[in-house]
């Protein structure tokens, strides 16, 4: 599903590399952590699966393409396979639960009926079905996020990517926003969650893929931050 | 889809117009404001090009024949200035039709005065140039032809008039092309703006997978409509504007001030400004959100 070969990621002349030769694959239905300090490379590893950048050097393939030569316009087309996460939660905060959903499966051109079925269902997955039309300040952060993870799901991406998606919140809401993703993977969604929380990291005993100065230093089935750390 | 995207498309410009409704009402007040006066200008310019093509159109050339030509000479004479390429009329007049018309000008003044017996006056050719800006040059040329006593052409008044408006348009023009641009540039700027306050939502969008198109067509919808308002008011204000101003024009017998009329003058600013105000809320548009497309 993901395949990075020999990849190299560089920002601008004369600046250290952010991804240093790195290579892993990953398999339909996976559960991955990235982990590593801040600047190993984990944001910009994701950055580049969703082709927000492009590599420097190597193949990054995803979903058997390879995402470097993509051209431009067939950019929509690949990320509407994936679901992003992200730390801030990117919500449209004067628009309701609903409408923020919504709004994903609108912009891609879904019928209004589909909308209608889906938004519910979604925000019943995410626990929020009751909040529907709840105004996103009125909401708590872990509320938010859970927003952010029914928009991530409503268009059936067949892979979710979380930026640091418990960055903002505390250590039992972050364990929730967990246990949805966990979830969510369980139903056959590949997950990619970037993180430096440790704990979450080695209750989960999911996949781990460690990264330091861009470098690829551990990939363990069943890992445990502290240990590959 | 293609219904439900149009749908879309069309609620998110309403709702983006009205959510960013005090932006949006700047951005057509830069466009209303920055049209009025070009609006104003071209008024200002079509009016004095149209009295000065009048004006210019009475521009005649009076060649007078020396007293001492034969017949024969002042017929070569009226066949070379009528064959020249450059003149479109010419009229005979006499010394007696001279003398006639004088006496018409000052009615009593020449009573018992006999003109048959004594009439100073010399018979001319009345010339009528195709091209009115023409008429020194030909009032040179025709001074040397075989007959010819004088040419008069109204000198100094003639280089004057054709100074003035020449320097009239072209500050017409620069101040029109100025305005034009500053136009453009406030435009861009505030539709920015309103981008700017929506970056959030299409980057949103990008990372959802919207399509760079239909992120795009809200706010080229948004910036055609702001400019086709921004355009219509000027044009009604203009309309109105100059409706007085012609009443006011013919009510003080001020009849020599030969404006344009009004369906002409709304016709032509309507060409310009049009088009001239959805352009330019497009093209604003189109230049404020490029770098926000490419996430």
């Amino acid at each position: 599903m993901v395949e990075a070969k020999n990849l190299f990621m560089k920002y601008g002349k004369g600046r250290q590399l952010a991804l240093d030769n790195v290579n892993f694959f990953i398999d339909r239905g996976e559960f991955v952590f990235f982990v590593g300090s801040s600047g190993a490379g984990k944001s910009t590893l994701l950055k580049l699966i969703i082709r927000e950048l492009k590599p420097t050097d190597g193949v990054l393939k995803v979903f058997n393409r390879d995402v470097g030569r993509l051209p431009r316009h067939r950019l929509p087309y690949l990320r509407r396979n994936i679901g992003m996460v992200f730390q801030d939660f990117r919500l449209m905060e004067e628009r309701s639960v609903y409408d923020n959903v919504a709004f994903a499966m609108t912009v891609i051109g879904s019928s209004r009926r589909e909308i209608k079925r889906r938004v519910p269902h979604v925000l019943n997955l995410v626990g929020l079905q009751d909040k529907a039309k709840a105004k996103i300040t009125d909401l708590s952060g872990g509320e938010q996020q859970r927003v952010g993870l029914a928009r991530a799901i409503a268009n059936r991406p067949a892979m979710i990517i979380a930026d640091e998606p418990t960055g903002n919140l505390d250590p039992g809401t972050a364990l929730d926003i967990m246990n949805l993703l966990r979830s969510i993977n369980l139903r056959g969604t590949t997950v990619l969650v970037a993180t430096h929380n440790r704990d979450i990291v080695d209750r989960f005993k999911k996949r781990v893929i460690y990264l330091e100065n861009g470098r690829l230093v551990a990939d363990e089935q069943k890992g445990i931050y502290t240990h590959v750390h | 889809m293609f219904i439900n995207g149009f749908i879309y498309i069309l609620g998110e410009t309403l709702k983006g117009l009205y959510r960013n409704r005090w932006m949006c009402l700047t951005s057509t007040g830069v466009v209303m404001v920055t049209l009025l006066m070009l609006g104003g200008f071209m008024v200002v310019n079509l009016n004095v090009r149209h009295i000065t093509e009048v004006v210019k159109e009475q521009v005649e050339m009076v060649v007078y024949i020396d007293d001492s030509a034969d017949r024969a000479t002042v017929e070569e004479l009226g066949r070379s200035i009528a064959g020249h390429q450059a003149v479109a009329r010419v009229e005979y007049v006499s010394s007696d039709e001279h003398m006639s018309r004088l006496q018409q000008q000052l009615g009593g003044m020449l009573e018992g005065y006999d003109a048959a017996l004594d009439n100073p006056l010399l018979a001319s050719f009345e010339v009528r140039t195709e091209n009115p800006e023409t008429v020194v040059r030909l009032a040179e040329e025709f001074e040397a032809y075989p007959g010819v006593s004088a040419v008069f052409y109204g000198q100094g008044y003639v280089e004057n008039l054709f100074a003035v408006t020449r320097i009239i348009q072209i500050i017409g023009l620069a101040l029109m092309a100025g305005l034009a641009i500053t136009a453009v540039f406030l435009i861009s700027h505030t539709i920015k703006l309103t981008v700017l306050m929506r970056k959030k939502e299409i980057t949103i969008m990008k990372y959802v997978g919207a399509t760079n198109w239909f992120i795009r067509w809200p706010f080229l919808l948004e910036g055609l409509l702001m400019g086709f308002v921004g355009a219509l008011i000027p044009l009604g204000l203009i309309n109105y504007v100059y409706q007085v101003s012609m009443e006011w024009v013919a009510t003080n017998e001020l009849m020599f001030i030969n404006l344009l009329p009004l369906q002409i003058v709304i016709t032509e600013l309507s060409f310009y400004l049009i088009p001239l105000g959805t352009g330019l809320g497009i093209l604003g548009s189109t230049f404020s959100m490029g770098r926000f497309l490419k996430v």
